[in-house]
């Protein structure tokens, strides 16, 4: 491989040095106010733009229609089929322009190469003209960003349904953790400061309470780092350890400690919120299951930094970000074996459904994944049914 | 200003603290060029990884040792390093200080007949600024813990936090630093520029009568002024919250096993300073691109520009929407949708003024007699990445299609073929058409033909096979695509990118050669080798201190009178006065 570059390199150069020692002695005979480009070269360009206009919109056809195959097979999702008929008639649209404008251009290039018998035409503007591609282009554009606002405001405010189920979806450096809302159809209070042991940080009294003394046994550890250290130093000032990264993580946990007393401050006036998460589903697997034809009213929430929530089959994508909330809901219509055969039926592959990271969020950013299994309602409930619920799991 | 009087220099004087525009345009040029060439040598690193991930390539851990390159297999920190760094120097160093820096500088005095910038000194801060920050951005890289990772956009918390990953220590400081100083020689640049255009035209040069290359480098020193200080406080405000313990950006974050103390702000507040910049910042760079090309087709056309006026008026308007765009980057980030709505229709307004561009190009080169020359190449093609990017930029700017779009390879596809590609173009167009301005030769054509050739084949074949990876919903920034099994069956197109990257790369070597070989080498170029009507080709060769001997040229008509009915030559520059009864051409 290297080789090849480094012989690729030297013909190169070999080439070049070639055409400029008959450059030179060429440059040495020419008037230094003649015209400065041959009309044998402007030939040669204008039958270059125009072979290269062929070739590239050949090029381009024959893309569209071979790698059809590669694009992503029809949306798996009921909002979906809406944004793949916007993204048509868009395609449409800009088709159109790009050929005929392509065309005009390489044509007109090759068309009017220079000739020195010939004068070009004095056509400084033309109000008429103007107008009209200024209008045409504004009129189709109004009805295009029409007809897009409304895809856009169907697919982002979409009334709940009967039956939906909710699950939330934690991101972190560099995995994905599913909670389910659990029978009560209501995912509890969730708080960063609860994050440890507890995976997503469901606020119940227990997960609070217990998060107390694990903050309260780091500060026990880091109180007696900080001593020793500062002992260390006091012997020899010049230490490596940093004492100051040491005193930052004391603070951290103290300023945690607050935060849960005040959690535990508000479960004392309104518990209701954090009761309903002690029968939340968190699923600490690789893949999740969703019920097809129920709507699934998707929240997510980062741990850490942001991430991004992809899901190409169902034409779903949202970022996580640290400190909010963000949602999208959707409704699955094809299972994985049905999604399998639709995808054959249009010539293309289908792996399974899948929950990328699409949002850079650090080295392992391009391994972030989990796997999304759609299965009949019935399924889905026996699937459901069967894990644990937060107050049970956490008990062990 | 007295003109022609003897003026002693130095060699430190005339080559390094110069305050002549013509040689601070040099020295941006020559600095761009550099900048470009580091950028294209990380962006082909990482197309190798990105086409073989996994191959051992003994030459890599050769170049970046065991550390970023073990066992000759690129690490995936110094892979997030490259691809930030890469779209930093290119957007900000190369088409930012290095496109407006050149051109605004070389031609805005000769262009309206003035002796220099209104403050020469302001102009050479401006170039020194430029390169210390240049320097800091690419000595960034050898830090220890190496260069910023985020992306180019570094969006904290990522970038906040130093746990967060390794590129996030002290690279994210320099970088934040190198902007910081960036921005500020790009403000003294864009003062100057606009004072200059507002108070030193010669005699009759309204600012109708303006070549658009002027126009244009106006309103993006306008848009720089407006736009650039919102960046410096969203880098101030990062570097309050990576050194000082504040939280303009941070909350509820657990990260390092620990809870911060840190809350209450938002990452998203971030997001808006920086694309408030960030859209802007495209027209910064495309801008004067299109106005370069503007007088180069027309030039090469031997034709006036078609609708002037129109052309003027939809750059102001571009200028005017760029500023009220900005939320299209961000309509998977969650803000309400309403703002979604809003930003979809400003967004896809832009393609109007766009499409008269476009049409006006087309008619200009209608009937034409076109001169094919290395930067008349340029130009159309220019035209023609601008059409086959701008067009995809209707999808991404629906906000109902970005769902499925953001952040894939179609993102990187639609922005390297709409500004990247193509106001590098602009950019050559540029070079080829006025380095005998710059040098007294010519660059040898026929070079500048293979040059453009392989570059036109070289940016399509990269760039367009990548619209299909998109499609296939493959993610950008990804160290390797072959982590998921539904990427698998697209992996073949990397190798071919890859392969367009590597020939399109030995294309420049070809223009490098021929650039630094013309300076010295090159032919003797006439006064105006072109035959154009603007005024910078009335000065003389020798580009003297104060650019005209004697007296200032006075103009009379605009720049555009080319083939005009009447008059023999194909060409009346703007020195010469109206006949009796003459109309004046727009």
């Amino acid at each position: 491989m290297e080789l090849l570059i480094l012989v690729a390199v030297l013909l190169t150069v070999i080439a070049v040095a070639k055409v400029l020692r008959a450059k030179e002695l060429v440059d040495s005979t020419k008037d230094p106010d003649g015209e400065p480009i041959s009309p044998a070269e402007i030939k040669t360009n204008a039958l270059g733009m125009l072979i290269f206009g062929i070739t590239f919109l050949s090029a381009v056809v024959w893309m569209i229609v071979a790698w059809n195959k590669y694009i992503l097979p029809t949306a798996a999702s009921e909002h979906g089929a809406d944004i793949d008929l916007l993204l048509n008639v868009t395609w449409a649209l800009i088709g159109f322009v790009f050929f005929i404008t392509h065309i005009f251009l390489f044509w007109f290039a090759y068309k009017y190469s220079h000739d020195s018998s010939r004068k070009a035409y004095w056509f400084p503007h033309d109000n008429r003209l103007e107008m009209l591609w200024t209008v045409v282009p504004a009129a189709v554009l109004i009805l295009l960003i029409t007809y897009g606002m409304s895809t856009w405001h169907d697919v982002m405010n979409q009334e709940e349904e009967e039956g939906a189920v909710r699950i939330e979806i934690v991101s972190e450096q560099f995995r994905w953790t599913a909670r389910y809302a659990g029978d009560d159809k209501k995912l509890g209070e969730a708080s960063f400061a609860l994050y440890g042991k507890n995976s997503v940080g469901v606020a119940t009294e227990v997960a609070m309470k217990d998060r107390i003394v694990e903050c309260e046994k780091s500060i026990e550890i880091l109180v007696k780092d900080s001593a020793a250290v500062e002992k260390l130093i006091a012997e020899d000032w010049n230490r490596g350890e940093n004492l100051s990264e040491i005193k930052q993580s004391l603070k951290n946990y103290r300023a945690n400690i607050r935060r849960i007393n005040r959690l535990l401050g508000d479960f004392a006036v309104n518990p209701a919120k954090y009761i309903a998460g002690e029968d939340d589903q968190v699923i600490n697997s690789d893949s999740i299951y969703l019920p097809k034809g129920r709507q699934v009213i998707l929240k997510f929430r980062s741990k850490d930094v942001i991430h991004s929530a992809y899901l190409p089959h169902f034409r779903v994508q949202m970022n996580t970000v640290p400190g909010m909330t963000t949602n999208f809901t959707f409704k699955p219509i094809f299972t994985n074996e049905e999604m399998k055969i639709v995808a054959n039926d249009e010539g293309k592959q289908f792996t399974g459904y899948i929950l990328l990271c699409n949002k850079i969020c650090g080295t392992s950013h391009y391994n972030m994944k989990l796997h999304v299994r759609v299965v009949e309602p019935e399924v889905y409930d026996k699937w459901i049914a069967g894990q644990t619920e937060f107050a049970e799991a956490f008990k062990q | 200003m007295a003109s022609g009087h003897e003026h002693h220099e130095t060699f430190i004087s005339k080559y390094i603290f110069s305050m002549d525009h013509k040689m601070i345009a040099k020295q941006f040029l020559i600095t761009a060029i550099v900048m470009a060439v580091i950028g294209m040598l990380m962006s082909l690193l990482f197309r190798l990884q990105l086409a073989w991930p996994g191959t051992e390539f003994a030459f890599l851990n050769f170049i970046l040792g065991d550390k970023w390159a073990p066992g000759g297999i690129l690490d995936a920190n110094m892979y997030m390093s490259l691809v930030t760094i890469h779209g930093t120097i290119l957007v900000f160093f190369v088409l930012t200080g290095g496109l407006s820096g050149t051109f605004s500088n070389l031609l805005i005095p000769y262009q309206l007949g003035a002796r220099d910038m209104a403050s020469g000194l302001l102009n050479m801060l401006s170039f020194w600024l430029f390169l210390v920050s240049a320097l800091i951005m690419v000595s960034s890289v050898f830090v220890e813990t190496g260069a910023a990772s985020g992306g180019w956009t570094v969006y904290p918390p990522l970038s906040a936090l130093p746990q967060a990953m390794p590129g996030s220590g002290l690279g994210m400081t320099l970088w934040l630093v190198s902007m910081t100083i960036f921005i500020a020689g790009s403000l003294l640049g864009s003062l100057n520029y606009i004072v200059t255009i507002l108070n030193l035209r010669t005699k009759g040069m309204t600012l109708t009568r303006m070549p658009l290359t002027i126009w244009t480098f106006l309103i993006t020193a306008i848009i720089g002024v407006l736009s650039f200080p919102v960046l410096v406080s969203a880098a101030l405000l990062l570097l309050f919250d990576r050194s000082l313990g504040t939280s303009f950006y941070l909350d509820s974050i657990y990260i390092g096993g620990q809870p911060l103390e840190q809350t209450g702000g938002s990452p998203i507040l971030y997001e808006h300073l920086f694309w408030f910049l960030g859209h802007p910042e495209v027209y910064i760079i495309l801008l004067p691109a299109l106005g370069l090309i503007s007088e180069v087709i027309s030039t090469n056309s031997r034709k006036p520009i078609f609708g002037y006026r129109a052309m003027i008026i939809s750059v102001c308007a571009i200028a005017f929407l760029s500023f009220i765009v900005w939320g299209h980057h961000m309509f998977m980030t969650g803000m309400s949708p309403f703002l979604g709505t809003v930003f979809t229709f400003t967004t896809l307004l832009i393609a109007i003024p766009s499409a008269v561009k476009v049409f006006n190009y087309l008619a200009t080169i209608w009937k034409g007699n076109l001169r094919l020359s290395p930067g008349m190449l340029f130009a159309l093609g220019m035209v023609s990445l601008f059409i086959s990017g701008g067009l995809t930029g209707l999808i991404l700017g629906d906000s109902a299609l970005d769902i499925n779009i953001h952040d894939t390879y179609f993102v990187v596809a639609h922005f390297h073929i709409v500004m990247g590609a193509s106001a590098i173009f602009g950019m050559f167009a540029g070079v080829y058409h006025w380095f005998p301005r710059m040098y007294g030769r010519m660059m040898v054509s026929k070079l500048g033909f293979i040059h453009f050739w392989v570059t036109m084949i070289g940016v399509y074949g990269v760039f367009f096979p990548m619209h299909f990876v998109g499609l296939a919903g493959v993610p950008r920034r990804y160290y390797s695509n072959i982590e998921f099994e539904m990427f698998n069956e697209v992996q073949f197109m990397n190798p071919i990118i890859t392969g367009f990257a590597f020939f399109a790369a030995l294309g420049q070597l070809v223009f490098i050669f021929n650039f630094f070989f013309s300076i010295f080498k090159g032919r003797k170029s006439g006064q105006n080798p072109w035959g154009s009507n603007t005024l910078e080709w009335t000065a003389p060769v020798e580009r003297i201190h104060g650019n005209w001997a004697g007296a200032l040229p006075t103009v009379h008509r605009w720049p555009y009178d080319y083939s005009k009915p009447d008059y023999e030559e194909d060409f009346v520059p703007q020195t010469v006065p109206l006949k009796d009864g003459e109309e004046e051409g727009h």
